[in-house]
């Protein structure tokens, strides 16, 4: 009985606590005093222009990020053997290519070119990828510009860069989730595939793909919201985007609490029911045992 | 020394526990057999308050234990317990995982726990795994320190929650062989199990548990050459097959 | 055969420091020398031209001291925000594993609240709002600064109450039950058993999260703080309109790049030290 009476004084006290905390937020952004509901009727049309530029922004690098990420997963996924261990291989190598007809000293040097081919592809991956991780958004945006500034500067030009960042910024890091999702399903899979007959490309198709993708897809979403958050950097290079205009109109209007209103409701409104949905969606179909574990560090 | 009087346990709309008594005397080994979801875990638990009952009693030497006025914490050092899943604390070594309750708990002083402790991995015959940590040990090495872990506390009784179940075939005589050593001297146990050899060999007395209530009780020679319940034939006979 | 008992005996402590750390750093070394090299090349420009840092050519915009001085600021922002992240995370991420409703769902709205608004956003309300919700008798002129700074802090901290709910939740329920078989208490089972475990569990995304501060404190720029960032903001402009070499932008970012990376791989590789030197053989994140 007292086990019960406990039960229930923590669930009364949990709902008002949560309501006391959105409530409190609600005021802090809302509830003070003078509050112009006036000003933000008036201008919401403002931010909501200024939201719709981030969501194009980031929609399209989000896209373009989405090939290099998957190309560069899949490279970072690729095992690079050191030279060694093919110098000490020869003899195998050089049995095995007499045995299919070609001839022998070819193979070996065709062995040590595509091993080589494969360690600079993967080296260069792997630097972007953690150039990328190791600088600030805001620093690769305005490197862009730069460069940008100083070689290709059409009108707008401030856009392109903008875009050209986030792509390459999106890119890193959906390599990453992609290269979880490649390496998570690999274990084994390729192999029970080929057993059953099927070609390394169509074990890939059927067996690794299918499921890869299913992981993919949670994370991928967190990324995009992450990346949408991210646009309000776009701020540094002078893009009009939704922090951007919210700082402005802040100052020029001098209504910092609907301002602010405004922008958090307007983000919420993006990243919230998204957010929600996935966490629901993912508790509800994961398969145990098989999950991506780290999330790429994006907001 | 421990009795249960009509216990009953549900989770939620599931009627695990639908009136158990049981007696169990000092010094003596009771194996509980039966199929599973037969509540046979759920009793254990119910005898540590793991698990609280719903109703009924349960006396630890003629307290009666599932009342708020006693601290849980007392009622399991005075009765062990041994899980199927060994659960040994992964972060520490087998030395460390069994001076851990007479240090934290008892407030023993670190020298005299670690000597206990030595001595005890020695008993199981572990004395050379001492700096090991359980990702190191085999099954059959980690449920062994499991058992000197729960000995540490000098317990009245432990109770053993399908103590061979998770091992490969190779390593369950040797956790066996502790479990008959530590019933010659004289510990009282009562263990879940399917082995049917220790059972025959080392327990006093068998118990038949099937939907949550005991169908059967006796020696063991009894429940498993005559047994008198339709359903512990049935079961016996799929067991000893 | 005999493998599972020659691995049992092989109880050596793991060192610190192997030869593998050191060719990483190295490779990394070499790997960031390589590039620089090249993209030098690319954008025709020079890391170590002098009329950058030297101040011949700026003048007043003389980026050198900047360069420290922002250096130094960032460093203080950084040295600010982190151990109080941490603190929030910390506590939050076990309220969210608590019994009690009462703590796990305000957390949860404080939660959702910080991870639903970009860093951006929350600083430069922070630094416009939080004045005001402070007597008039604390307000100094760093008062908005210190504001944004803690609403980073709040905000990453939000980010590790996460990281260090789903270390509490990745300790196995079986070592609790344990622990409490053994007749702990609540509290000496949570101290020697969960606790140790979940801090373990927690330190790989923790390092990520880490490196994700450091660059978020970047953004302090906005509201006024002279870091790193600012600071090069400002000789950008004064690059772009006065100084005829743009190329000196190059210079400039890709130097504060390398501050940057050198920042987040110092503290990525340290925490990879502390949990080398807190592992316990065999404890791994369940994929549950």
């Amino acid at each position: 009985m007292r086990r019960k009476t406990v039960r229930a004084i923590d669930t009364v006290t949990g709902v008002l606590l949560t309501i006391g905390a959105i409530s409190y937020i609600v005021y802090i952004l809302i509830g003070r005093q003078g509050f112009d509901y006036g000003y933000v009727q008036r201008s919401y049309g403002i931010f909501l222009e200024a939201a719709k530029l981030s969501v194009y922004a980031t929609t399209i690098s989000f896209l373009v990020g989405m090939l290099i990420g998957f190309l560069v997963g899949w490279v970072r996924t690729a095992k690079v053997v050191p030279l060694a261990r093919i110098l000490g291989d020869r003899r195998k190598i050089r049995a095995e290519a007499s045995a299919s007809g070609v001839f022998d000293r070819f193979a070996l040097a065709g062995v040590i070119t595509a091993s080589g081919a494969k360690h600079l592809f993967r080296r260069i991956a792997d630097g972007y990828v953690e150039t990328i991780r190791g600088t600030p958004l805001v620093l690769q945006i305005v490197f862009a510009w730069s460069i940008f500034l100083v070689y290709y500067h059409p009108p707008g030009y401030e856009w392109i860069a903008g875009i050209v960042a986030m792509t390459a910024n999106t890119g890193a890091y959906q390599s990453e989730i992609f290269r979880g999702g490649l390496q998570t399903v690999h274990t084994g899979q390729v192999e029970a595939g080929r057993a059953l007959g099927l070609s390394r490309w169509g074990a890939m198709r059927h067996v690794i793909l299918p499921q890869a993708l299913r992981l993919v897809i949670p994370p991928l979403t967190n990324e995009y919201i992450g990346l949408f958050k991210a646009s309000s950097l776009l701020f540094a290079i002078g893009i009009q985007e939704l922090s951007y205009v919210g700082k402005n109109q802040a100052f020029v209007s001098g209504h910092v609490f609907e301002v602010f209103a405004l922008v958090t409701a307007i983000y919420f409104l993006v990243t919230v029911p998204v957010s929600k949905i996935i966490e629901y969606v993912e508790r509800r179909y994961r398969i145990p045992g098989l999950g991506i574990q780290a999330r790429p560090s994006r907001l | 020394m421990i009795q249960v009087e009509g216990v009953h346990k549900s989770f939620g709309a599931l009627h695990v526990l639908r009136g158990i008594n049981l007696d169990v005397s000092r010094g003596e080994v009771l194996v509980v057999i039966g199929p599973s979801g037969s509540g046979k875990s759920t009793l254990l638990r119910c005898i540590n308050l793991l698990v609280e009952p719903d109703a009924g009693k349960v006396y630890i030497e003629g307290v009666q234990v599932n009342r708020p006025e006693i601290r849980p914490e007392w009622v399991r050092q005075q009765v062990g317990m041994v899980f199927q899943s060994f659960n040994l604390f992964t972060h520490m070594t087998a030395l460390e995982n069994v001076m851990l309750g007479p240090l934290k708990v008892k407030g023993i002083a670190r020298e005299t726990a670690e000597q206990k402790a030595k001595a005890l991995l020695a008993r199981v015959g572990l004395a050379a795994k001492a700096n090991a940590y359980p990702a190191e040990l085999s099954g059959g090495q980690q449920q062994r320190v499991a058992i000197a872990r729960a000995l540490a506390m000098d317990p009245k009784a432990i109770l053993f929650d399908e103590p061979t179940s998770a091992l490969d075939p190779e390593y369950i005589r040797e956790v066996l062989d502790v479990m008959t050593a530590l019933a010659r001297e004289g510990m009282t146990m009562i263990v879940v199990t399917h082995e049917m050899g220790f059972a025959s060999g080392v327990a006093n007395r068998v118990v038949f548990m099937d939907a949550g209530v005991i169908l059967e009780e006796g020696h063991p020679e009894e429940v498993f050459s005559h047994p008198k319940h339709e359903r512990t034939r049935a079961f016996v006979g799929k067991i000893l097959r | 055969m005999a493998t599972v008992e020659a691995e049992a005996t092989r109880t050596e402590t793991v060192p610190l420091i192997t030869s593998k750390t050191v060719i990483r750093a190295v490779e990394a070394l070499v790997g960031a020398i390589v590039f620089v090299v090249l993209i030098q090349y690319v954008l025709r420009f020079s890391l170590f031209d002098p009329d950058l840092w030297s101040g011949a050519t700026l003048r007043q915009a003389n980026y050198w001291p900047r360069f420290v001085d922002g250096t130094k600021t960032s460093l203080f922002y950084i040295s600010l925000t982190l151990p109080i992240s941490v603190a929030i995370g910390f506590f939050l991420g076990w309220a969210r594993v608590a019994r009690f409703k009462a703590f796990s769902w305000p957390v949860a709205v404080y939660v959702d609240f910080f991870r639903g608004v970009p860093p951006l956003v929350i600083i430069i309300f922070a630094s416009l709002l939080g004045p005001k919700l402070l007597p008039p008798r604390f307000i100094t002129p760093d008062t908005p600064l210190l504001m944004g700074a803690l609403a980073l802090a709040m905000h990453s901290g939000a980010y590790q109450a996460e990281i260090f709910r789903a270390g509490f939740q990745s300790v196995s329920r079986g070592q609790l039950e344990a622990a409490q078989a053994l007749g702990m208490r609540p509290g000496q089972a949570m101290q020697s058993v969960v606790l140790p475990q979940a801090l373990r569990l927690s330190l790989p995304p923790l390092g990520n999260e880490f490196a994700v501060l450091i660059k978020d404190t970047s953004l302090l720029y906005v509201i006024g703080a002279f870091d790193l960032f600012g600071w090069s903001l400002l000789t950008g402009q004064t690059i772009a309109i006065d100084v005829g070499r743009l190329e000196l932008l190059f210079t400039m970012w890709t130097s504060v790049a390398l501050v940057y990376f050198v920042l987040t791989f110092a503290v990525t590789r340290v925490m990879l030290l502390v949990e080398r030197r807190f592992h316990a053989r065999g404890l791994e994140a369940l994929s549950i």
